[in-house]
């Protein structure tokens, strides 16, 4: 019992330790950039990563992520511990931790509103409610008892809130019990997202329809001033109760031990002021960088990697700053993101779809013409590491021990053809096996890169004589034609919600089609396995039943598997604790900046 | 005058109902679905049904329309789709900072393309002409973007003469300190062309009978410049700066993503990026609505310029 506590202690105090109130220094400003818009701080109807980026500072979730643990470990935030489940696994109980306080609003008339379990249970509620248009909604329907008959009320209706819910509770004031439908492996990721972080009902229907620019939360910061798309200002939010940092890095993390070198013993968060800038332009994200105006860069623009980094041709994880800019002191941290690129075709589609031998022998003859490797040097600059399994490295599920089998080899792309009666016409171009003419419907933008890749992909289709049509959309047709299945092929892209490999490898059962799975795959065999590892938690078994759905994949060839690329932040020489997280979008919170 | 103003304004009426039918048209039957953008990367058919019932879009098109003219008349735009801030709170609070980049370029740009049009055009086919139009050509001839890049990398990164990019909150301090840069690089795009067009109403006004009298009664140069050239060189350059002015509003594009100053153009963009049709409907409608006005001030502003013109 003794060990017990001592073992919770230690959880508890792994990321940080409450001690007395002290604000940080106000001068203390980082301007940090983002590289694209973000969409406004309501944690129920943003998905962003930018707006996920500045929420994380904002409010704060039951659960959270040790800072400094790799691969990515979860820990309590706004939780006193991690969740008691029941031995069934369908109940969840969490205890919340009391003086816990929102940051001061007008909405609350001066007094100081202490976050509670009903406040969790309005957040995930007000996810489900139809009138929120929540695009975190399916992280809550479908998986809490009785939430959905109370969405599915609300479409004629209010919801109504205050009816009582048997699957989310507050069974008193700090404690929260959620019953689940069946197995929810991924809960305790989806309670570490920001879209399900607690959040008062008093603000939410307060400021109604315009809660995007009203973002009130427990976290160390407050929104100060939202311009959208050019430059939000958070400041230190005074309620936020004060922590200190005490990183414990896996011994050998090199990264992990010069954070904790710099933050330990110091209160969080040590920056007074935070202004991000929006650059859509790479030049003077750069310019505004290099002269010193920005602290840290979100990311490196990917023209500009040759120039900053000395990365090795066959081996893009090795790669270093330039000597230029480590000698001016500049750092860099490098992470894979928990994300992957892959090239649907379109398994409705009358030419490339179906599960016929011939059509499996065209769609892998079309991946074995496809020299990924090149792509990744040329037009990701090395900055990607190929694809082999759906379930990306650093997420839970991985198996780096699998490869897809789809050799580039032309040749035997070509032989492939020959051999299931793809002949070569007059034109010089293949037809199928009774005769009729080919020719592939690729979806893409109309951007200069997007003009890249149909440049690679034209002369990979060349090589085995498939005729091609590239058509240029916008980017609302483009997801309304993978959508609805009506086009031949596309690149497709899909980063984590949270590190479980059920967050992936449901982008190809067939119930979700018309939503994630844009390949519109529907293999009897890979759902049977898919519902199969549903029932299971992280597991040997359920990794076996991961390997056995990537082999059916790998046979029935609805996807070609592209890269999984890197995120590189770059930071003046004055920015302290500052590492890239595989699931945060920003450190600002654990980080200092000499003045 | 008073009826002329009036008959103007009741013209104003079909055009602008013409305005909003095009710029439905475009959005609401050429536009693509703002939903698929808006419902996030885990959209489905109930999620997109929702968002669509939300945004108005499962009424018919003739419904829609309604509530356009509903929006126009009371000038009263909604929400945007993509932040839900009210429109008017959003276009407030950008058309300062654009007005402060744009109207500074357009003092600054008649203060110095006016007297140096007037200049050449005295000393026409001279060598300060010839000097001052093949630069003007010169000028022209680069694209914006480069002039933006260059004056970023040399002006502001190399030199450190200004800030590379950036916006405050101090109008006086925004003037100054961050407006200067990106002034400058829309002055080397705009003062070309306006000082060789500025120079073409000139060369014609002197080389006209009443110049040529003017010095026989023996006015001396300044005057007849001054008193009698400029004053009906003045007529074409009031039109090119009426007609000017309604884009003031709508802010300098390119110059503001530049330079992250968040102004309407800024607005534009992100609002055509997130198809969010409120706030491009209402820009849309206030351009239109400003152009009319601005027409109908610059016949005014004739008539005070030069009473011999008459308003019919």
């Amino acid at each position: 019992m003794r060990l017990r506590a001592l073992a919770l202690m230690a959880m508890l105090t792994a990321a940080c330790a409450t001690t007395a109130l002290a604000a940080p220094d106000p001068d203390k400003v980082l301007h940090s950039s983002f590289n694209a818009p973000e969409t406004g701080y309501d944690p129920a109807k943003t998905s962003d990563i930018y707006s996920h980026g500045v929420m994380e500072n904002i409010f704060e979730p039951l659960l959270t992520y040790d800072y400094v643990a790799r691969p990515a470990k979860l820990i309590p935030l706004v939780a006193k511990s991690m969740p008691e489940v029941s031995a069934d696994g369908l109940t969840y109980t969490i205890h919340l931790q009391k003086g816990i306080y929102f940051a001061d609003d007008p909405v609350f008339k001066g007094k100081k509103r202490e976050l509670t379990a009903a406040d969790q249970v309005y957040a995930l509620k007000r996810i489900a409610d139809p009138a929120t248009g929540s695009p975190s909604n399916y992280l809550v329907l479908g998986h809490f008892v009785g939430v959905d008959e109370l969405a599915e009320k609300a479409k004629n209706s209010k919801f109504d809130y205050d009816a009582p819910c048997e699957g989310i509770k507050a069974l008193d004031r700090y404690t929260l019990q959620l019953k689940l439908k069946q197995l929810y492996p991924a809960l305790p990721y989806v309670l570490a997202m920001p879209h399900t972080s607690p959040v008062a009902r008093e603000v939410m229907e307060a400021y109604g329809q315009n809660s995007l620019a009203h973002p009130v939360g427990t976290g160390p910061y407050i929104l100060k001033e939202w311009k959208p798309g050019v430059k939000t200002t958070l400041v230190y939010n005074p309620n936020f109760r004060h922590v200190v940092f005490d990183f414990h890095p896996t011994p050998g993390d090199k990264a992990g031990e010069q954070v904790a070198r710099e933050m330990n013993g110091k209160t969080m968060p040590q920056i007074g002021k935070i202004e991000v800038s929006i650059f859509t332009e790479e030049q003077p994200m750069w310019l505004a960088f290099k002269s010193g105006q920005l602290d840290e860069l979100y990311s490196i623009p990917q023209p500009l990697l040759r120039g900053v980094l000395n990365m090795d041709p066959k081996n893009p994880r090795r790669a270093a700053l330039k000597a230029e800019y480590r000698k001016a002191g500049l750092k860099i941290s490098r992470v894979l993101d928990p994300e992957m690129t892959y090239w649907d075709f379109n398994m409705q589609d009358p030419v490339l779809g179906g599960f016929s031998k011939e059509k499996i022998a065209l769609r892998r003859a079309i991946a074995m013409s496809f020299d990924t490797d090149q792509t990744i040097r040329d037009i990701r600059r090395n900055n990607a590491v190929r694809m082999e399994y759906t379930i990306p490295e650093g997420v839970v599920g991985h198996n780096p021990n699998f490869r897809y089998q789809y050799e580039y080899n032309r040749p035997l792309a070509n032989a492939l053809l020959d051999q299931f009666g793809y002949k070569i016409g007059p034109d010089g171009y293949r037809t199928t096996p009774d005769g009729k003419p080919i020719s592939i419907d690729f979806l893409g933008d109309a951007s200069a890169v997007g003009r890249q890749w149909n440049e690679y992909w034209q002369e990979a289709l060349d090589s085995i004589h498939i005729r091609v049509t590239f058509r240029p959309v916008t980017f609302n047709d483009l997801l309304k034609a993978m959508r609805s299945c009506t086009y031949g092929m596309v690149g497709a892209a899909w980063i984590a919600d949270y590190p479980d490999g059920e967050n992936f490898v449901m982008l190809n059962y067939s119930k979700n089609i018309g939503a994630e799975n844009t390949a519109c795959y529907n293999s009897p065999r890979y759902d049977k396995l898919y519902l199969e590892s549903q029932k299971l938690q992280d597991s040997p078994e359920r990794n076996h039943l991961y390997d056995e759905m990537n082999k059916v994949m790998m046979e029935e060839t609805p996807w070609l598997p592209g890269e999984t690329r890197f995120r590189n932040r770059m930071m003046q020489p004055r920015v302290l604790g500052d590492e890239v997280h595989p699931i945060f979008q920003v450190s600002w919170r654990f980080m200092d900046i000499q003045k | 005058m008073f009826a002329y103003i009036v008959r103007r304004v009741l013209q104003m009426i079909p055009t602008l109902f013409g305005v909003m039918l095009l710029v439905f048209v475009l959005f609401n039957v050429f536009g693509g679905d703002p939903s698929l953008v808006l419902a996030g990367k885990h959209l489905t058919a109930e999620s997109l049904a929702n968002i669509r019932a939300q945004l108005g879009l499962d009424k018919s098109q003739f419904a829609q329309f309604m509530i356009f003219v509903k929006q126009v008349l009371t000038l009263d735009f909604g929400t945007s789709w993509s932040t839900q801030q009210p429109v008017s709170d959003i276009i407030g609070s950008r058309i300062g900072p654009s007005l402060l980049l744009t109207g500074s370029m357009l003092v600054v740009d008649l203060l110095i393309a006016i007297p140096l049009a007037a200049t050449v055009a005295y000393f026409r086919r001279g060598l300060t002409d010839r000097i001052v139009t093949i630069c003007c050509t010169i000028a022209m001839s680069v694209s914006a973007l480069v002039y933006i890049i260059a004056g970023q990398y040399w002006l502001a990164y190399k030199w450190g003469l200004f800030p590379v990019s950036g916006w405050g909150n101090s109008a006086f301090h925004n003037l100054w300190y961050y407006v200067p840069l990106p002034m400058l690089m829309g002055l080397m795009v705009s003062l070309g062309p306006d000082i060789r067009f500025y120079r073409s109403f000139f060369v014609e006004e002197l080389s006209n009978d009443y110049v040529r009298t003017a010095r026989a009664k023996g006015l001396s140069e300044r005057v007849v410049m001054l008193k009698h050239v400029l004053r009906n060189a003045l007529i074409p350059v009031v039109t090119t700066v009426m007609m000017s002015l309604p884009y003031l509003l709508i802010g300098a594009l390119v110059l503001e993503t530049f330079f992250s100053i968040p102004g309407m153009g800024n607005a534009v963009v992100l609002a055509v990026n997130n198809s969010d049709f409120p706030i491009i409907k209402a820009i849309t409608v206030y351009i239109a609505l400003a152009t009319m006005v601005f027409n109908l001030l610059a016949d005014l502003i004739y008539k005070l310029i030069d009473p011999r013109v008459q308003l019919k």
